[in-house]
């Protein structure tokens, strides 16, 4: 292998390996580190994943507004590549938000689900997140597709401060920035930090992974014979040498 | 540009005058919504009015989707978006004036929901029934501004059915203000919470409004 070859090699196992360590540091700070919470006991741990996960969730829909953005204002489909990226991964970390946010609410509340308004606000966020991908998945034109999910993107990123905003006029019983114990307060921390490192991590995966299918399709459509079978299946045979 | 938004305006509003058949769908369907939700509002007067207030709103929200779905609807059935395009007027005027016609339509299903709720659901009398006329407006100015921008994606898009989907979580904000501030008019309490939540209407209306005038021409564009 050429030393630049090592070189690249070493750089793209950099990033995942820092994720890793910061998630494991952050796995063992909520096992070990962080004190039992009085009232609620173990079951308090679940706070340190879900503020996590739900923090990322609400980066994913800006990150998919500000992509989307400048979508339109460059015209790179590589900017839709990222801004698809975010969408799905905000879409998981929405989805996991509103699990953990149902275990906690069991052991706190006595109820897996209440109308509350931060509950609510949660789940507005993963509809949105659900919307965002129905849409993106009816529409078959890469360009359209690009600037149509664009726009709602950034019409549901505009949304979210007025959503916060009329959830704490309606008030409720959410705990909102709590008193910690510093031990608790670094675990909350190591844990933000882990998972917004995965999510970038992830992102840059499957932003690769877009771009590829992307150049599979661009090299499918100058194939001059005509093509029977459309999508990842002729990307395959084209990778494959199979078709005539 | 005044001149060019009455033109739009005055276009669509024959166009919706020609089409009046899709007009009792939606009055039926306000007043079935209006029908089943006065069901559920057997409850003491201090809850009924959160209760009347909410389930007005939705019922409202549902009729006039009906006719928000329709703003693009010649340009769907018969694909004439081009057509669109060529109007001598800029994108945001086009917006302005399904923006306005939405609001139109609106407020015709609230003429017709508003006192049929008050008589189905047997709210207290209203303290002061022309602070209703603001709210209402704003709330309408909200709907329509998220609703006529997302009528113009989905009908981009091509799909039935998925307006519902992208707009309701959208305008949750306006609902609840709506509903919120329904409850204090029917409670007779004006003071700092009802300002508040006007005040949120207003931002809604005045952030979409802009929104969906720059954001169309990307819509429109082919």
């Amino acid at each position: 292998m050429s030393t630049a070859l090592h070189a690249t090699v070493r750089r793209a196992a950099l990033v995942p390996l820092c994720t890793g360590a910061l998630l494991v540091a952050a796995g063992l700070g909520v096992a070990l580190l962080a004190p039992r919470e009085a009232t609620m006991g173990d079951t308090q741990r679940i706070v340190y994943v879900h503020v996590a996960v739900a923090w990322c969730s609400l980066v994913g829909l800006l990150a998919a507004a500000g992509t989307g953005l400048l979508y339109l204002l460059r015209r790179h489909l590589v900017w839709d590549h990222w801004a698809q990226t975010s969408a799905e991964l905000g879409w998981l970390c929405a989805t996991l938000t509103l699990i953990t946010g149902a275990w906690w609410a069991k052991a706190a509340w006595g109820t897996w689900w209440t109308w509350e308004p931060r509950l609510t606000t949660a789940f507005i966020l993963w509809c949105l997140y659900s919307g965002y991908l129905i849409a993106r998945h009816s529409i078959e034109q890469a360009d359209r597709r690009a600037r149509l999910s664009a726009v709602f993107a950034i019409v549901g990123a505009l949304d979210v401060p007025l959503v916060i905003a009329a959830t704490r006029l309606f008030r409720g019983m959410h705990p909102v920035s709590p008193t910690m114990e510093p031990s608790m307060r670094l675990v909350l921390w190591l844990n933000v930090a882990g998972y917004s490192l995965l999510f970038a991590w992830l992102a840059l995966q499957r932003r690769r992974q877009l771009e590829c299918a992307e150049q599979l399709l661009s090299l499918e459509s100058r194939l001059p014979t005509e093509p029977t079978r459309r999508g990842g299946a002729g990307a395959r045979d084209v990778a494959h040498g199979w078709h005539a | 540009m005044v001149g060019q938004l009455w033109f739009m305006i005055h276009k669509d509003l024959v166009s919706e005058w020609r089409a009046r058949h899709a007009w009792p769908a939606m009055f039926v369907l306000g007043a079935v919504v209006a029908l089943l939700l006065s069901l559920q509002t057997d409850l003491p007067p201090r809850e009924k009015s959160r209760m009347v207030a909410m389930l007005l709103w939705l019922a409202v929200y549902f009729a006039g989707m009906i006719a928000i779905d329709r703003s693009f609807a010649v340009e769907r059935e018969d694909n004439c978006w081009e057509i669109l395009r060529l109007y001598p007027v800029r994108a945001s005027v086009v917006f302005l004036a399904k923006l306005v016609v939405n609001i139109l339509a609106l407020t015709a299903v609230e003429i017709v929901l508003v006192p049929l709720f008050i008589v189905l659901c047997d709210t207290p009398q209203l303290a002061s029934p022309a602070a209703l006329l603001p709210l209402i407006l704003l709330a309408n100015i909200g709907l329509a501004a998220v609703g006529t921008l997302l009528s113009a994606v989905t009908a981009r898009i091509g799909r039935d059915n998925l307006l519902a989907i992208l707009v309701l979580p959208l305008v949750t904000p306006v609902l609840v203000a709506a509903a919120e501030a329904s409850r204090l008019v029917m409670d007779g309490d004006f003071g700092p919470l009802w300002s508040a939540w006007m005040r949120l209407l207003v931002s809604f209306g005045v952030i979409f409004v802009t929104a969906g005038a720059v954001l169309f021409e990307f819509v429109l564009e082919d």
